[in-house]
């Protein structure tokens, strides 16, 4: 196939997925000037081109598409749900023509088209028009209004003339626009808004032209594999010269620079969602036709960036939850309205980012997941046991709907219902290292959250040791760590017949060991020889603690990936350099996981214990992280805390007379109601531990003395009263004080004005 | 493939050009024009559970380099202290080879290769592409092709 048959496929792909988005907005706003102009362009061009290097057969369609979408542009015609679906035949036509030249390189097949172009002209018959003429008039007279309300008068003629052309002549001959409507002198008036339409939006698609740039992915590929090299050769170069005084400025100018172009590439392969959302409104309507369910569709965020390898790998993903939606999701109109519900459903779609994760939300309110279907069926199909059926919580029964082959539907439909695709969803997106949730009630509707990692290429790990090697935990899985000290490993790795077990807040976890995982033959030494620490690892709801001999820094690692010899190994995911140039292989949680044999566990789960001893209680109660400074106990909220810092206190450094911490070139304010540094201010040597919070948008630090414990708090009620105390909580059966975090002034403000650390005994009212 | 190559060889010029690679006392060889680089003394990060035949990772331009050990490959009991690394190029794509150390590039005949002897056991065969006569000693050519660890890899798991 040559260049230009390549550019002009393309091209007019891009052009029909333009065509589509504006065909599904027409439905909504039929006298749209600017989308028929649009939509025009696309069948335009492509019939232009085709003309040129000879497809016969798409340029006759293309041709016939045209003539309609004339006659709607020039206002003879309104845009109706009929005309709407024919256009998106129009649309598939051109689409599998465009297939066929791509996958037979050059030729367009033998098809032949022409009941679609008989349906083209039939479209635009008089007869059609004459049913369609109320719609039309009105149309037609706030188009024109719009641009010059003296013409009304004048337009409100046609109609009338126009239904009185003689049928059988127009559908024999091929249809000319300009002849079938007599009246001479309306047709420049409707005309001239579309004109001048026209003439804005060109120069427009002539600069977006002019200033973008196609780039072949593979070369993007190559540009970030070699600014991750950068970045690996700036580690070595910023920690060779850390002591030339020289070079500080130079090595500080290509730290930034590095960090600049590492952006810049990144930000080249982002494409915002709404190129996979963009197909949504035309599924949903073809769904919604095809199922008779009335649906309104909502999306927010469609400009929300994600890198394009990840686009491409949730747009199956995403198809499936639409349809499961659609089809299992939002009931038939009458069904919903003997429920009490508004008879068109809604489908609302969502995507943000967060922190370095994209968020995409699919949520419908329709009848919702029953957890006793799943229960039943679960135990039918023999996935669970009765007994352990029966203890589970709903939100793990949820879970079992990303099983191979389960489903709860009654009657597989062609849309879905066969049992695949939840599976399908969930291992997609946990290829490129995302997470699914599920959220469902029961007569409200489900809530499917994907989470997915801003870009692949990147990601956040811990390093840690093992068998003298380093190797890269991803930190996405990781949820806490242990240090199991020499001394105390045989009280704390307690053993059940061969099965490595740590009691973690009160419950047992399976470990595994790495040494003896990677070593399998080895003698490896026992865990009382020297300090172990015990990752806890969360890995698609498998939860387990891989014991490893050593820790080191959490890193920013470029994942590579490794040749296939070693990815049969199975446990590694890739490798990666480290910042002093040693290499170290990725660790898959969930391989690994697998690998010993844990499996999903309704007791590793940390709801649900907390809810069996209190069950009158819904929600599952806070956890805290309980804190020491100056002798005083404070707690924390756990889901505020981002991570937990130990430096020394000569590194905390002032602004004014606020404390701060330069973290990585970010100032983070550091609130010391405790008296913790003010206390530790002799000794600049003396270890301080600085918690890191999320507070809104911001990270504030808390310095404390030691981190106790983290607990699930109790809430207290004042006596007599029925509404919770705020900021105390009760943690080991103590009443402890909760920093209240909003209370720690952003930076800019002078005055400190905190107040959080109350002795416990005043908290206590 | 290797016959098609010295056949086409021959036709422009009877010599080939081949680099020399020590193995304890034995010679092996390769075509310079698979080979991308030679590294010096490097150390490769062994990699836990890996088949007995790779040698290790490497860091090479950017990329990890998947590394076959000729000494393991060989059955050779390990041997202490660093290794040069060949940079190979074959159809899967670049991989290292590690060796005791790289010798000279020699300029031979094509005329004095010999394909593999019949009495060669079959894995040698597997690896093996003829050898060339030497003054003190024969050359085992070496196929960069046959030493690729994806190849290796799907032989070990048969």
């Amino acid at each position: 196939m040559d260049e230009l048959t390549r550019e002009f496929l393309i091209e007019s792909q891009e052009g029909l997925d333009r065509m589509e988005r504006c065909l599904t907005d027409l439905e909504e706003r039929p006298q749209d000037a600017e989308l028929l102009a649009e939509i025009f362009r696309a069948v335009h061009t492509i019939k232009g081109t085709t003309g040129f290097l000879g497809f016969k057969r798409l340029e006759k369609l293309a041709h016939a598409g045209e003539n309609l979408l004339g006659q709607l542009r020039e206002g003879k015609l309104a845009a109706d749900g009929t005309i709407i679906t024919g256009l998106l035949q129009l649309l598939d036509g051109l689409r599998s023509i465009l297939k066929t030249i791509d996958e037979t390189e050059g030729s367009e097949g033998d098809g032949q088209d022409i009941e679609l172009i008989a349906h083209m002209e039939e479209l635009q018959s008089p007869e059609r028009a004459a049913a369609d003429q109320p719609a039309f008039a009105g149309a037609a007279a706030q188009s024109i209004s719009a641009a010059s309300p003296t013409a009304v008068a004048d337009v409100a003629p046609p109609p009338p003339q126009a239904l009185a052309a003689p049928v059988p002549e127009a559908a024999a001959l091929p249809p000319q626009p300009a002849e079938v409507v007599p009246a001479p002198e309306p047709v420049p008036v409707p005309q001239s808004p579309v004109k001048a339409e026209a003439a804005v939006t060109k120069p427009r698609g002539v600069s977006a032209a002019e200033s973008t740039l196609r780039v072949d992915v593979t070369l993007l590929n190559r540009m970030m594999n070699l600014v991750g090299e950068l970045v690996l050769t700036r580690n070595q170069v910023l920690q060779a010269t850390a002591s030339h005084p020289d070079m500080t400025l130079l090595s500080r100018r290509l730290d930034m620079v590095t960090a600049d172009l590492r952006e810049s590439v990144m930000k080249a392969r982002m494409q915002p969602v709404s190129n996979i959302f963009s197909k949504i409104p035309r599924m949903v309507r073809d769904l919604s036709q095809s199922l008779g369910h009335r649906v309104r569709l909502e999306m927010e965020g469609q400009d929300t960036e994600l890198d394009k390898s990840l686009l491409e790998a949730i747009k199956d993903p995403l198809t499936h939850i639409v349809r499961n939606s659609m089809d299992h999701g939002i009931e038939t109109p009458a069904v919903r309205e003997a429920a009490g519900k508004d008879p068109e459903g809604t489908l609302k779609m969502r995507a943000a980012q967060e922190g370095s994760h994209v968020i995409i939300e699919v949520s419908d309110d329709g009848a919702g997941i029953s957890v006793e279907k799943i229960r039943n069926k679960a135990i039918e199909r023999g996935l669970i046991t009765a007994a352990r059926a029966a203890t589970e919580s709903e939100r793990e029964l949820l879970q079992l709907i990303f099983v191979p082959g389960f489903s709860t539907a009654a009657a597989v439909t062609n849309v879905s219902g066969r049992g695949v695709g939840m599976d399908v969803v969930r291992t997609n997106v946990e290829r490129i290292g995302g997470k699914v949730e599920i959220d469902s009630h029961v007569g409200q509707g489900t809530m499917l959250r994907l989470r997915i990692p801003l870009t692949l290429a990147i990601i956040p790990a811990l390093i840690v040791r093992s068998v003298n090697q380093s190797f890269a935990l991803p930190q996405g899985a990781l949820s806490e760590l242990v240090h199991v000290p020499p001394a105390q490993a045989d009280k704390l790795i307690e053993w059940l017949e061969g099965a490595p077990l740590y009691r973690l807040r009160g419950k047992l976890l399976p470990l595994v060991f790495l040494d003896r995982m990677l070593m399998p033959g080895a003698e490896t030494k026992a865990a009382g020889e020297r300090d172990r620490f015990i990752a806890v690892l969360d890995a698609d709801g498998r939860r387990y603690g891989l014991v490893v001999d050593g820790l080191a820094d959490p890193e920013e690692i470029v994942v590579k990936p490794l040749s296939a010899a070693l990815k049969d190994i199975g446990i590694f995911s890739g490798a990666t350099v480290l910042g002093n140039a040693d290499l170290a292989l990725i660790l898959d949680p969930g391989a690994i996981a697998i690998r010993a044999r844990v499996s999903m566990s309704a007791e590793e789960t940390p709801e649900a214990g907390t809810a069996g001893e209190e069950n009158s209680e819904t929600a599952p109660a806070l956890e805290y992280l309980l804190v020491e400074a100056a002798g005083r106990r404070a707690a924390v909220p756990l889901a505020d805390v981002l991570r937990i810092e130990q430096i020394p206190v000569s590194r905390i450094e002032y602004v004014g007379s606020r404390p701060v911490l330069n973290f990585d070139g970010q100032l983070l304010p550091v609130e010391d109601a405790g008296g913790v540094l003010a206390a530790a201010e002799e000794n600049p040597a003396a270890q301080i531990v600085v918690v890191v919070c999320r507070e809104g948008n911001r990270h504030v630090g808390i310095a404390v003395s030691h981190v106790l414990d983290v607990a699930a708090g109790g809430d207290l009620f004042e006596a007599g009263a029925s509404q919770r105390t705020g900021g105390v909580t009760l943690l080991d059966n103590r009443v402890t004080g909760v920093i209240g975090l909003g209370s720690v002034p952003p930076l800019p403000d002078e005055d400190v004005a905190p107040g959080a650390w109350e002795p416990i005994e005043e908290a206590v009212r | 493939m290797k016959g098609e190559r010295t056949n086409r060889k021959k036709k422009a010029a009877a010599l080939v050009e081949i680099c020399s690679v020590r193995l304890d006392q034995a010679l092996y060889g390769i075509p310079i024009t698979h080979i991308l680089e030679i590294v010096g003394s490097v150390r490769p990060q062994p990699v836990p559970l890996a088949p007995a035949f790779v040698g290790g990772l490497i860091h090479y331009r950017g990329d990890v380099l998947t590394t076959v050990s000729l000494r393991q490959l060989l059955g050779l009991p390990p041997r202490q202290g660093s290794q040069d690394l060949l940079v190979l190029e074959s159809s899967g794509g670049f991989f290292g080879l590690l060796v005791d150390a790289v010798g000279e590039v020699l300029t031979l005949c094509s005329d004095g290769h010999e394909p593999n002897p019949s009495t060669l056991d079959e894995r040698s065969r597997a690896l093996f592409a003829g050898a060339y006569k030497l003054e003190n000693g024969l050359l085992v050519m070496l196929d960069p092709e046959r030493l690729d660890p994806m190849r290796l890899g799907a032989a070990h798991a048969a």
